[in-house]
C-alpha cells in the first residue's frame, strides 16, 4: 500500500510517500508564490528518484484547509485529478489537525494560521489529539480568551512566524498518515478544498 | 499520417471547460459548464467565486468529455492548456489539472494563450487562411492581430484599458440592465436612435484601443440626466453608445486590413456575438471584397474547443512544455 501525501496550503509545498508504515521521501519546501509552479515538477522529481511511477499510488491524503485560498485549490485540484484518474480514494484532512498530530508535546495544541486583519484559522486539539475547538475563522484576542479560560498549558504551533510562543510547524508525514488512514474515503469528484470562509463579495451579499 | 487527439482544458474566466478535438479541426467532444448564473448575483465575474467553482467542477467537466466522445485517456495524444491571459486563480485550476493530466498518463502538455485559442476557434468551422487579421473582443480582451501563418502572429494593437465587453457591461448597469447586459444594448441598439452626443474614443493612427472615456462619459450622462430629474433613454442611448463601438472597431481594423494588405478578417470572441457589430463587418467587408469570417456562436465565448484546436499546431511544432509551466494573468502573444 503505497500512500502519497500533499499539503499546499501554506507558503510550503509538504509532500511525501509513505509505504507499510514507512516514509519513503519527504519534500518540505518553502516556495511561498511558486507553489503552483514548482509543487508537480517537485513531486515528479521525487517519484523519479524512487523509481516510482504516480500509478504505484494506493491512496492520497491532501490537506483541504484552512489556508491560503490558492495554495489549499492547488493542493485539491493535483490530488482529485491524480485520484479520479487512477479511480483511487482521497482521504482529505484538515491542515490545523495535522499540525495537532505532528506535535508531540503531551498538552493542549493550538495550530494557527494567518487568515489577515487580526484573524486566524484555529483549533484547540488536547493531547490526544482531539478537537477542543474545532477549526474556525477567529479573532486573535477571542482565540486567547477562549484559550485563558481553558486554564490549560497549551503549545501554539503555525508554519510561519505569527506569535512569539509559537513553535515551528514540522509536519510528521508518517503520523498524519497513520492516523488518518482509517478515516472515511471521498469521491475524488467531491473533495473540495474547506475554506472556512466565505468570500467578501458573498458575506456582501448575504449581509444585504 | 495518424490522427492526433488533443485534450482541450480552459478556465480562464467563469467557464470550465474540456474538449477533445482531432487534428486541429475536427471537434469530437465539448463540454462548458458556465457560472453565469452564479456571479449574475454580483453584478459580474467575482474571482475568487470563479476559482471555487473551477476547483469544485475540473474533474466532472474532464470525465464528462471523455464519456460524450466514447473515448479514454489512453487515446489522448496531448493535453492543451489555457496558461493565460485571464484570471489567475482560475487560470490555476484548469493548469493544476493539465500538469497532472500530463504526470499520471505521461502525456505531452502543451501551453495555449487564451487569445490565440479565440482565432482558432475558426479552424473548427473552416480551415484558417493566412494572411489573416483577426479582432479578438470579449469581456476580458479587445485586441488585433496579424497572422502570416499557422502560429505566426504578430499583435498589432490592444485596449489601454477597459475590455469592449466590460465596457458593455458597466454602460449595462449604469442603465439597470442586469448581467450580462452585452447583448441587451445590443438589441436595445437596434430599437434606438443614436441621438445622444459621445466622445469618440481614441484616434491616434495606431491600432490600440481606449474604451474608459466613452465608458465614463455614458456614466456620467446618465448621472447628470438622473440629477436633473429627466428620464434617459434607454435605447437611445444605446444605439448611441454602441454606434461609437462599431465606428471604433471597424474603422481601426479596415485599416489594418488595408495597411497589412490583408483580405482575410476573422472576428472572434464573446462580443462578436454582437448583432450590430456583425452587421456593420459583414457590410464593410463585403464593399471591399475582405473574406470575413465570425466563429460560430458556440465557439465566440470561452471553450475548450478552441484551446485542443490551436494545441494541435503547437503539439506539433513541438510546442511543449515541462511540469514547471504557470499560469499568467497578463501575457502578450509572442
Amino acid at each position: 500500500m503505497k500512500c502519497f501525501y500533499l499539503d499546499t496550503s501554506t507558503s510550503y509545498l509538504y509532500a511525501g510517500i509513505v509505504s507499510n508504515n514507512e516514509l519513503l521521501y519527504e519534500i518540505k519546501d518553502k516556495l511561498d508564490n511558486n507553489l503552483s509552479t514548482f509543487s508537480l515538477s517537485l513531486i515528479e522529481k521525487m517519484f523519479d528518484e524512487l523509481n516510482l511511477s504516480p500509478n504505484d499510488i494506493d491512496t492520497i491524503v491532501v490537506v483541504n484547509g484552512p489556508g491560503s485560498f490558492t495554495g489549499v485549490r492547488i493542493g485539491i485540484t493535483i490530488a482529485k485529478t491524480w485520484a479520479w484518474a487512477l479511480n483511487i480514494p482521497i482521504i482529505p484532512v484538515s491542515s490545523l489537525y495535522a499540525m495537532a498530530v505532528s506535535c508531540d508535546k503531551n498538552i493542549f495544541k493550538v495550530p494557527i494560521i494567518d487568515a489577515r486583519r487580526n484573524y486566524y484559522y484555529a483549533a484547540i486539539y488536547d493531547k490526544n489529539n482531539n478537537a477542543v475547538l474545532s477549526d474556525c475563522y477567529i479573532q486573535r484576542d477571542k482565540l486567547f480568551n477562549y484559550l485563558e479560560q481553558l486554564n490549560q498549558d497549551y503549545q501554539i504551533i503555525s508554519s510561519v512566524f505569527l506569535e512569539n510562543a509559537a513553535m515551528q510547524y514540522n509536519p510528521d508525514i508518517l503520523k498524519i498518515v497513520e492516523y488518518t488512514k482509517n478515516w472515511n474515503t471521498i469521491n475524488p469528484h467531491a473533495v473540495n478544498p474547506n475554506y472556512l470562509k466565505l468570500t467578501e463579495a458573498e458575506e456582501k451579499f448575504s449581509g444585504n | 499520417m495518424n490522427d492526433i487527439y488533443i485534450l482541450g482544458i480552459e478556465s480562464s474566466c467563469d467557464e470550465t471547460s474540456v474538449s477533445i478535438v482531432k487534428n486541429g479541426y475536427d471537434e469530437i467532444a465539448t463540454v462548458i459548464l458556465s457560472q453565469i448564473d452564479i456571479h449574475k448575483n454580483f453584478g459580474g465575474v467575482v474571482p475568487e467565486i470563479a476559482s471555487r467553482n473551477h476547483v469544485q467542477n475540473i474533474t466532472i467537466v474532464i470525465e464528462e468529455c471523455l464519456t460524450k466522445a466514447h473515448m479514454t485517456m489512453k487515446e489522448i495524444d496531448a493535453i492543451a492548456v489555457t496558461y493565460g491571459p485571464g484570471l489567475i486563480g482560475s487560470l490555476l485550476v484548469g493548469l493544476e489539472a493539465a500538469k497532472t493530466l500530463s504526470f499520471v498518463y505521461k502525456k505531452p502538455l502543451v501551453p495555449v494563450h487564451h487569445i490565440l485559442g479565440h482565432i482558432y476557434a475558426n479552424n473548427l468551422v473552416k480551415p484558417l487562411k493566412f494572411p489573416l487579421i483577426s479582432l479578438v473582443i470579449s469581456g476580458g480582451h479587445t485586441e488585433l492581430v496579424f497572422m502570416q501563418d499557422h502560429l505566426k502572429f504578430q499583435k498589432l494593437g490592444a485596449t489601454l484599458d477597459d475590455a469592449v465587453g466590460e465596457c458593455y457591461d458597466k454602460v449595462a448597469r449604469v442603465m439597470n440592465i442586469p448581467y450580462p447586459g452585452g447583448p441587451i444594448v445590443d438589441q436595445y441598439a437596434h430599437e434606438g436612435k443614436p441621438n445622444y452626443k459621445l466622445p469618440i474614443p481614441l484616434d491616434d493612427g495606431s491600432f490600440n484601443f481606449s474604451f474608459s472615456g466613452l465608458k465614463s462619459a455614458v456614466i456620467n450622462l446618465v448621472h447628470n440626466e438622473q440629477q436633473r430629474g429627466n428620464e434617459i433613454n434607454k435605447k437611445n442611448l444605446a444605439a448611441s453608445f454602441q454606434n461609437v463601438v462599431i465606428e471604433t472597431l471597424t474603422h481601426k481594423t479596415m485599416q489594418a486590413l488595408e495597411k497589412y494588405h490583408v483580405k482575410n478578417l476573422i472576428v472572434a470572441g464573446g462580443v462578436a456575438a454582437n448583432k450590430g457589430i456583425r452587421e456593420k463587418f459583414t457590410l464593410l467587408c463585403e464593399k471591399s471584397g475582405i473574406d470575413l469570417s465570425f466563429p460560430e456562436m458556440k465557439y465566440c465565448t470561452d471553450n475548450a474547443a478552441m484551446i485542443a484546436a490551436v494545441g494541435y499546431y503547437l503539439f506539433r511544432a513541438g510546442k511543449t512544455s515541462n511540469l514547471e509551466l504557470n499560469s499568467k494573468s497578463t501575457s502578450d502573444l509572442k
